[in-house]
């Protein structure tokens, strides 16, 4: 009869592998603590239905705006900005590090012009330009701000983790600049603080000794 | 009924009724489950969003680390198959339980390289945005396609004879070329590190 050997390996294999992604879809990583659900733009883990997730083109696509992301600093260099753009929307995140952060959404026109809006009247007048910037203006923190932001390449990008540590609610925002520079804020109950540096190959970052995971951040 | 002691015995050529000649289902069988599985994989791959999730294991720094180590390993056992394989058709010097070798290196380099693979796909995703993880993911998908073919190609009793090591040669490429685009990589811009 047909040596059982081969298949046995191969189906030992796909258990192995269904049973590691289960793992992986039930529980992030082996040290998170409660993950409050938060109306936010937070990327979440389950594949979703029918997302494509198409490249940066440099030059003008077919489809309406391609999904990328963008980092860059304001004009007067006291902040650093984060656009990611998908499926047509955008998620925006304004952080200066210490203190002044704001998280804005809303949709990307075909054109490439975009107004993002967030919490006490933050918005983001920006457009982007060859899909290669995006440059304009931004008004959170109580300030008016122009800024410019290019494409960004993994592990650039924006990342945010929220969690439950020491019985403390925790959100904090990363914006990791092309060169490495990171720009973050960790509020813990409401305080805005420099946050602790992220590793963006895996998001892992440590707060009040407790392990965490910064996920990309996708509208 | 008497019986013929010089006929054929019952399952003599082969089970495969009033065949002649190798029917191409046991080439295109391997070949279509090999193209499904590196599709399949891709398409999952492109089409989740990546969760960037972490799995670290006491003793190492990062996850790259982890993978990488774990890569390492698999590869390492990838090399004793090839050393086994060359001894199986004769080409080195070698035990009688070279074959038993190949076998169960082998097994132990594909269970290994499945968690890797698996956090790859999942929380990295197919990415082409640099030529290196490009080559990663095309043969990160490859390889998993290649390796079920070797599998099911087994399963079959006639094949040429240059089939098998084609394939095996095959697999054991596109596993260090993964190797390369990746744990080379951790190694050489981390450091070789735990």
């Amino acid at each position: 009869m047909k040596r059982p050997g081969p298949l046995i390996t191969l189906l030992a294999g796909l258990l192995l592998g269904l049973f590691m992604l289960s793992l992986n879809a039930t529980n992030g990583t082996k040290t998170v603590a409660s993950t409050p659900k938060k109306e936010s733009p937070a990327a979440t883990a389950s594949p979703a239905p029918t997302k494509t997730t198409a490249p940066p083109s440099p030059s003008p696509s077919r489809t309406p705006v391609a999904d990328a992301k963008y980092t860059g600093r304001t004009d007067d260099d006291s902040a650093a900005v984060a656009v990611t753009v998908h499926d047509g929307r955008a998620v925006a995140y304004f952080c200066d590090g210490h203190s002044k952060e704001s998280w804005l959404k809303g949709d990307v026109r075909d054109d490439g012009s975009m107004r993002l809006t967030g919490e006490n009247g933050d918005k983001l007048d920006g457009t982007l330009k060859d899909g290669k910037r995006i440059s304009g203006t931004v008004d959170a923190g109580g300030g008016h701000y122009a800024f410019t932001a290019e494409n960004a390449k993994k592990p650039s990008g924006l990342y945010r983790a929220t969690a439950t540590v020491r019985g403390a609610k925790v959100d904090g925002g990363w914006i990791v600049l092309r060169g490495g520079k990171q720009v973050g804020i960790l509020t813990s109950d409401g305080n805005p603080k420099a946050a602790p540096p992220i590793d963006p190959e895996t998001g892992a970052v440590t707060v009040d000794g407790q392990q965490l995971t910064a996920r990309p951040v996708t509208p | 009924m008497t019986v013929d002691p010089n006929a054929a015995t019952q399952n003599f050529p082969s089970p495969e009724p009033a065949r002649r000649t190798p029917g191409p289902a046991r080439y295109l069988i391997p070949a279509l489950v090999a193209a499904a599985v590196a599709v399949g994989l891709g398409v999952y791959g492109r089409t989740h969003d990546p969760a960037g999730t972490a799995f670290n294991i006491a003793g190492f720094s990062s996850t790259g680390a982890v993978k990488s180590w774990l890569a390492t390993t698999a590869f390492f056992f990838a090399i004793v198959q090839l050393v086994s394989a060359f001894m199986v058709y004769g080409k080195l010097p070698g035990p009688r339980w070279a074959s038993k070798l190949h076998r169960w290196s082998g097994r132990i380099a594909f269970l290994v390289a499945v968690p890797v693979a698996v956090h790859c796909l999942y929380a990295l995703g197919y990415q082409t945005y640099e030529t290196r993880v490009m080559y990663h993911s095309v043969l990160g998908c490859f390889f998993f396609g290649a390796f079920s073919a070797k599998m099911l190609l087994l399963r079959s009793q006639r094949l040429p004879g240059w089939l098998l090591p084609l394939v095996g040669g095959l697999v054991f490429t596109v596993l260090t070329l993964i190797w390369l685009t990746s744990a080379l990589w951790f190694f050489h811009t981390f450091g070789v590190t735990t």
